[in-house]
């Protein structure tokens, strides 16, 4: 039942049962002891509990926040200094004549640190808008600070960079965002994130996978209403339509918004092409044009578990 | 130009040829525009464009004496185009001295005989290939020995920039037709 030091490959806890060395130790925080799960020895006792003292509620903002440690700071993302800084005065001398205090300390944060911070306050705002979920925001905060810690785009507009950072995070996380997307919730033109972002790709060296068509039909079919039967059919058009090489060089969303619109059209809930188009972000002309295309072969790219509403022959010609 | 297993012919055609050189004096913009011929004045951006008919440049005159000229088809087309510009300026009374030519950009045109799949031909070629559907239907593809870059499209043009001289080309544009994903048709 001693505590015995740690030594060999044990670089995390200091201490362990005797008789499972390798078992991880589970705590108990109400009785403040740390017990082995395998035989239930009590290893460690009186161990401190470090989180916090009091609840504290976010809209309970009466003045005082109780908490002795002072707030989480984020410091992998805000250069993560201890300093510390001088507290205001609480006794009648620190105030003068008018009631001000006479120690003004209102040091701001450095330069860096502030348009980090506004530059994330801005990420939260624009993920945000379009519903993002930590995960991504967090990528987002990080690519962030690599690309402003380079100081290679140290001349672009700081929301450029962060648009583009929201984008390649999206992408890199697996649920890619359009261009037109991130447009959308930002103030910055596409043809500049385009660029911010191909320069972020090389000053990070790192690269992003490819587009597919199957990317955005959750999104896009989940927004227009279409039931899932739709949904699944236009990934499989889409699918089908990548794989037989019938539309050679044209943006995967467009062959996405003319498979949903051939779905669709199929089914029992029909979509016109300019609401297809709003929704996905590109002309309905350019639909028309890759609607064109997949026509052909319309009969073979539909799944064969299909029910049709409306024959394959019967679809619009456009 | 071996296309992996058989040699296929292909042209190279060199479309534009861009250069810079030097007259060696100042010019004065205004009497350029006033009494020169087949001139354009850009008051704003402090320049004076000429177009010349045989060898068919443009040249974008500077006041400080440095001119570029964009739209020859070979090399020495541009040494003769930056010359007869020279000249027209020498005509207009300036003291020109003809110095410092150089060829700063050659663009090149080609195309394959076959259609190019993109997705499958950025994936075999990672860090030198990149695609962006959304931003431009190209693939932009860096030549590793010179620091030019192609974009190659679907239909299988492809456009050559950045090159130094017109006699790289050939040789060491195509090491790697063999990773084109060929589509049969």
């Amino acid at each position: 039942m001693t505590v015995t030091p740690a030594r060999g490959p044990h670089p995390v806890t200091k201490i362990y049962c005797p008789s499972h060395p390798d078992a991880v130790l589970v705590e108990d925080y109400r009785a403040g002891d740390m017990i082995c799960p395998e035989c239930g020895l009590v290893v460690g006792d009186r161990m401190i509990d470090v989180g916090s003292e009091w609840r504290t509620f976010s809209n309970d903002h009466v003045g005082k926040d109780p908490s002795r440690v002072g707030d989480a700071q984020n410091p992998l993302l805000n250069g993560g200094d201890l300093s510390t800084v001088i507290g205001k005065g609480t006794g009648a001398a620190s105030f003068d004549e008018f009631g001000n205090s006479k120690y003004q300390n209102r040091r701001a944060m450095t330069s860096q640190d502030r348009a980090m911070l506004t530059a994330f306050r801005e990420i939260n705002t624009m993920a945000d808008r379009i519903n993002l979920p930590r995960n991504i925001v967090d990528r987002t905060n990080n690519l962030f600070k690599q690309v402003y810690e380079q100081r290679c785009l140290k001349g672009r507009s700081n929301d450029a960079i962060a648009s583009a950072c929201l984008y390649i995070a999206c992408r890199q996380e697996g649920v890619p965002r359009t261009f037109k997307e991130i447009c959308a919730v930002s103030r910055i033109s596409k043809k500049e994130i385009g660029r911010c972002f191909k320069l972020i790709l090389k000053a990070l060296e790192t690269s992003v996978d490819l587009i597919t068509t199957g990317d955005f039909m959750s999104r896009f079919c989940s927004n227009l209403g279409l039931p899932k039967a739709v949904q699944i059919a236009a990934t499989h058009i889409a699918r089908r339509a990548v794989d037989l090489d019938l539309v050679p060089g044209r943006s995967p969303i467009s062959v996405a918004a003319a498979a949903i619109y051939m779905a669709s059209q199929a089914s029992a809930d029909k979509r016109t092409q300019k609401e297809i188009g709003d929704i996905a972000g590109v002309a309905d002309v350019t639909i028309r044009q890759s609607y064109r295309l997949l026509y052909f072969k319309a009969a073979e790219l539909f799944p064969p578990d299909f029910k049709f509403d409306t024959p394959v022959d019967k679809l619009p010609q456009l | 130009m071996e296309a992996g297993s058989e040699p296929l012919p292909l042209d190279i055609l060199i479309t534009n040829v861009v250069c810079v050189f030097r007259v060696r004096c100042h010019l004065d913009l205004r009497h350029i525009a006033l009494k020169g011929a087949n001139v354009m004045y850009k008051r704003d951006e402090g320049k004076v464009v000429m177009k010349l008919r045989r060898p068919r440049v443009t040249a974008t005159i500077w006041s400080s004496g440095k001119i570029i000229s964009t739209g020859a088809t070979s090399e020495d087309e541009a040494k003769i185009g930056a010359r007869k510009c020279a000249r027209c300026l020498q005509k207009l009374g300036f003291q020109v001295r003809f110095g410092a030519f150089r060829v700063v950009n050659v663009l090149a045109v080609c195309s394959m005989p076959f259609e190019i799949r993109l997705p499958d031909f950025t994936k075999q070629q990672r860090p030198l290939a990149s695609y962006e559907p959304e931003l431009h239907p190209a693939v932009n593809f860096k030549i590793k020995p010179l620091t030019a870059s192609m974009q190659i499209f679907s239909t299988g043009s492809i456009t050559i920039t950045g090159l130094q001289n017109s006699c790289s080309p050939p040789s060491l544009i195509f090491p790697h037709p063999k990773p084109r994903s060929l589509l049969p048709r």
